[in-house]
């Protein structure tokens, strides 16, 4: 190599980079496209020996199935309880993260209680909270998933905003106060605008994590708020013949989430370190 | 009758003892200025007047009424900020507008006033501009069109101008100060800048350690200042300070000057003082002295050109004495000139007390 | 001067603990409640057959030392995190070098990366099931291709590939997530920190070990231990993949407590177990932030 001029060096090292760039999106991405695939392959296609790699059409009957039987309506379900919950879960949050920050409510002590809470294993607490749930007769309602789900994204959200309102000027604040403003106006003209990109990206945090998760929702619900987590564990009949419904249900539980992260790809790293990294 | 009165004002941050019981009357339609080394109480002063600060103890009234408990808003005053604090995604008119919006002025009203307002800032044209697309000068007149289209009770600054450059900051300085005479309120300023607290102030306020060191006019406060530190802090260059000793009508310098003090005293004889000479009152001199004056031979050790006045520094009673002289007055440092003291204007500082005799 | 402060409160004085509230209150219902409720059932003896709520000393507590099933779980778990971890870990840092440097299309390779760890635990699990079908799933078939005969594995079934079938799965879903943080970590190094390393003749591996290393290593710490903490609780995929199967081979803590809670019935026991588990993740938490150097 190095009686290889220097731009020749630079040009194979790219080049050698690109492959690497390539095998690397090849075996990431496979199993999603694998998974679209056969969502859209007749049974003939899914169960044909050899595979087929890439289906001859495009083929919707997986998906009409889901819908005609009822099953899309996990989808559904999974939607109101993720968009719901994040509301309460941003507006309960960021006014408790505001106080944490700008009053040192509690000190550094209640910060440390509220993000121990989401290292807290769902399984150690699931089976009370069960117990609470059946006793309110809480299970397999919205109001119960609901406000599970805001409760435990509470602490990320408090977490994430308190990172977020501690980058706005206080001054910002305080001239809002001398001009009239109230301590609840403070909060919602100028905290909430200053903090919106923060805001965003930390609600669709929240909804992926709501819209993903299954252990809550496997114990919590039965028939009538369904995820569609949930639904596709249904499909695991100890046959395989249930793959179509498996892949087209993920497909659908998974679309949402795709765009939802297309639209945030600037705090994309600052949401999943928790705050470690700030873009 | 006063816009603001403060009675034994007390403020401690835990046990930090930030403001140590101020009691300050400021006149309607005065322009006061707060200033004092950092870290002296005149921010945290400011910001307990504002409400933006919990008073530990003392009463603050605002226009004959009691606030020390009032809500910010509740004090009918008007706040301009060091970093500006403009809203970055309203635009300028919604700026200014917001604090009005906040009082639910009609529409009607808010619109002219803003107009108003922005056109005595010469920023009528700026008024759909974003904070970001705006120059730092822009931006305070920005900012200070916030405060004043309010028509508040009090006005109060907080270094308005310590984040501009020296050009700009020259610029706005006479627009505050023509702005005052222009709207005749009481504003209360602070600053650290002693240059800022000269030109604006009707009356300065000199604070030190939370405590009010003196209050006057600035002139007052220049010319007869209560003690070492007041003379210290302002004019520039620095007021030399000389260790002495009174010998009848003369002040002998460590080196055996003697320098005739023309200006009655409480001194007593062989008691050791500070002498403090402005760097003004020291001229260039090859004639006769004038009564009152003292004349001396010495050799000059930096020259320091400003432009249109030379600071010049010898050595004199074991310490360097800084002169302020016209231009071109010295050319070359090692240079023997003979220089003139006004001692008329001198004054002497016990160095135990350091208030002056 | 105590007088004048007791007489005027301030009007606002209260705000901070109204914003407090309702987030404080939520958190307790479902974060100290059930903990409490866990900790009184765990001295009692209820069960499905039985509910018996004197006082049964430390009888959960003691059954969790004789309860064969139980340290198997620790140890499956223990298996996947220690197996898992450091290769998302490392893998995660060769791929964050790969495309440190700017290249064109770069953020298009980084977004369809990160598909993996955005998706559902449980849709990931199923796409694997899909994936590791002994006779229509593509990875026997490939594997064909290289053994020059059909392959027909029985991935989640076979004692000896079940756990190179989660691990597979584990690492596929989140050395994405190592990545992008790491990505992210390695651009912020101050760069004339590394270059001057390398004008004073450093090799790769020193300049990396010196410099680059000291510089990330707090958001690798917190990268570990997020990661780390969701592989102690890892319940989904298996859920998914295996079912804690064949049998309770693949069975993990959380699958454990959830078969003993949901299945059995044993209340007091599952409410001992979750006390285990939450004593271990304290102790390893609080060691790991110590010897990681996080406290603040």
């Amino acid at each position: 190599m190095r009686n290889i001029p220097l731009h020749r060096r630079k040009e194979v090292r790219l080049g050698f980079r690109y492959v690497l760039a390539c095998l690397l999106v090849l075996v990431f991405v496979f199993p999603v496209y694998w998974l679209f695939i056969i969502s859209f392959k007749t049974p003939d296609e899914i169960f044909a020996f050899p595979p087929v790699w890439y289906p001859k059409s495009i083929q919707f009957s997986n998906y009409f199935v889901l819908f005609k039987d009822g099953d899309a309506q996990t989808v559904l379900n999974s939607l109101i309880l993720a968009t719901t919950s994040t509301f309460f879960a941003m507006i309960l949050g960021t006014i408790a993260a505001y106080s944490l920050v700008r009053f040192k409510t509690g000190g550094e002590n209640l910060a440390v209680w509220i993000i121990s809470q989401r290292m807290m294993p769902p399984v150690a607490i699931v089976f009370p909270v069960f117990l609470l749930y059946v006793f309110f007769g809480w299970v397999d309602t919205f109001f119960g998933l609901i406000l599970l789900y805001t409760a435990f994204n509470l602490p990320y959200v408090i977490w994430m905003m308190r990172g977020y309102i501690e980058d706005i000027p206080l001054e910002l604040e305080e001239s809002a106060l001398v001009d009239g403003c109230s301590r609840w106006e403070v909060l919602w003209k100028v905290v909430m605008p200053m903090a919106r990109s923060g805001l965003f990206a930390t609600a669709v945090f929240t909804f992926v994590f709501a819209w993903n998760e299954f252990l809550f929702a496997l114990v919590l619900t039965r028939t009538e708020v369904t995820t569609y987590t949930v639904q596709v564990t249904h499909y695991f009949g100890g046959q395989s013949n249930f793959w179509a419904k498996i892949a087209a249900m993920s497909v659908l539980g998974t679309i949402p989430v795709f765009f939802a992260v297309a639209t945030m790809q600037r705090y994309l790293v600052r949401g999943i370190s928790m705050g470690a990294v700030k873009g | 009758m006063s816009d603001l009165k403060i009675t034994g004002l007390h403020k401690y941050y835990g046990a930090f003892h930030a403001v140590k019981g101020i009691d300050l009357e400021v006149p309607s339609g005065e322009f006061t200025v707060l200033v004092g080394p950092s870290g002296c109480g005149k921010s945290t002063l400011l910001r307990t007047i504002a409400g933006l600060e919990e008073a530990s103890d003392g009463v603050i009234e605002i226009g004959n009424k009691d606030v020390t408990w009032a809500r910010p808003r509740d004090r009918d005053i008007a706040m301009v900020f060091q970093n500006y604090a403009l809203y970055p995604y309203m635009n300028v008119f919604e700026n200014i507008a917001f604090g009005l919006r906040a009082r639910k002025i009609a529409p009607a009203e808010i619109n002219s006033r803003v107009k108003r307002a922005a056109d005595m800032l010469g920023i009528g044209a700026l008024l759909q501009r974003l904070p970001r697309e705006l120059s730092g000068g822009q931006r305070q007149r920005v900012a200070i069109g916030r405060a004043i289209v309010r028509d508040a009770r009090l006005f109060l600054f907080d270094e308005p101008l310590s984040n501009l450059d020296a050009q700009l900051r020259d610029d706005m300085r006479v627009e505050i100060k023509r702005l005052h005479q222009e709207l005749k309120r009481t504003m209360i300023y602070v600053t650290h800048d002693q240059i800022e607290a000269m030109t604006l102030a009707d009356r300065i306020v000199l604070l030190r350690d939370g405590r009010i060191e003196q209050l006057g006019a600035p002139l007052d406060l220049f010319e007869r200042p209560a003690g070492l530190f007041v003379a210290g802090f302002l004019g520039s260059p620095k007021m030399n300070f000389l260790p002495a000793t009174l010998a009848g009508s003369s002040a002998v310098l460590s080196d055996g000057t003697k320098l005739v003090l023309p200006r009655k005293h409480g001194g007593k004889n062989g008691q050791a003082i500070i002498l403090g000479i402005r760097p003004q009152h020291i001229a260039l001199s090859g004639k006769k002295p004038m009564l009152g004056h003292a004349q001396l031979k010495v050799t000059t050790e930096l020259v320091q050109p400003t432009g249109s006045r030379v600071h010049v520094t010898f050595p004199l009673g074991g310490k360097t004495v800084v002169a302020d002289f016209e231009f071109h007055a010295v050319s070359k440092p090692g240079e023997k000139i003979s220089i003139d003291i006004d001692m008329t204007r001198a004054i002497i500082f016990d160095p135990q007390s350091e208030t002056v005799i | 001067m105590a007088a004048t402060t007791a007489l005027h409160a301030h009007p606002d004085r209260n705000f901070r603990y109204w914003l407090l509230t309702p987030a404080i209150f939520l958190l307790l219902l479902v974060g100290l409640f059930p903990l409490f409720y866990s900790l009184v059932v765990s001295f009692m003896r209820i069960d499905m057959m039985d509910t018996d709520t004197s006082f049964a000393g430390l009888y959960n507590y003691a059954h969790l030392f004789s309860d064969k099933r139980l340290w198997a779980a620790l140890a499956h778990t223990l298996l996947i995190t220690v197996i898992a971890l450091p290769v998302e870990l490392l893998l995660g840092l060769a791929m964050a070098y790969v495309f440190l440097e700017k290249m064109p299309g770069r953020q298009i390779f980084i977004s369809l990366l990160v598909l993996p760890t955005i998706i559902s635990p449980v849709v990931a699990g199923a796409t694997w099931r899909l994936l590791f079908d002994n006779r229509f799933g593509p990875i026997n078939q490939v594997l064909g291709w290289f053994a020059g005969h059909p392959v027909t594995a029985l991935w989640t079934i076979n004692p000896k590939l079940v756990y190179p079938a989660i691990i597979f799965c584990e690492i596929w879903q989140w050395t994405p997530f190592m990545f992008l943080i790491l990505l992210a970590a390695l651009s912020n190094v101050d760069k004339s920190q590394t270059e001057a390393a390398e004008i004073d003749g450093a090799g790769f591996f020193r300049t990396f070990w010196r410099i680059v290393l000291p510089a990330i290593w707090p958001v690798m710490a917190i990268a570990i231990l997020i990661r780390g903490l969701d592989l102690v609780r890892i319940f989904d995929i298996i859920w998914a993949l295996t079912a804690g199967g064949p049998g309770t081979m693949t069975e993990t803590i959380s699958v454990y407590a959830y078969s003993q809670g949901f299945k059995q019935f044993e209340t007091s026991y599952t409410a001992a177990i979750a006390f285990l588990v939450i004593i271990i993740l304290t102790v390893v938490v609080t060691w790991a932030v110590r010897r990681m150097g996080l406290a603040k």
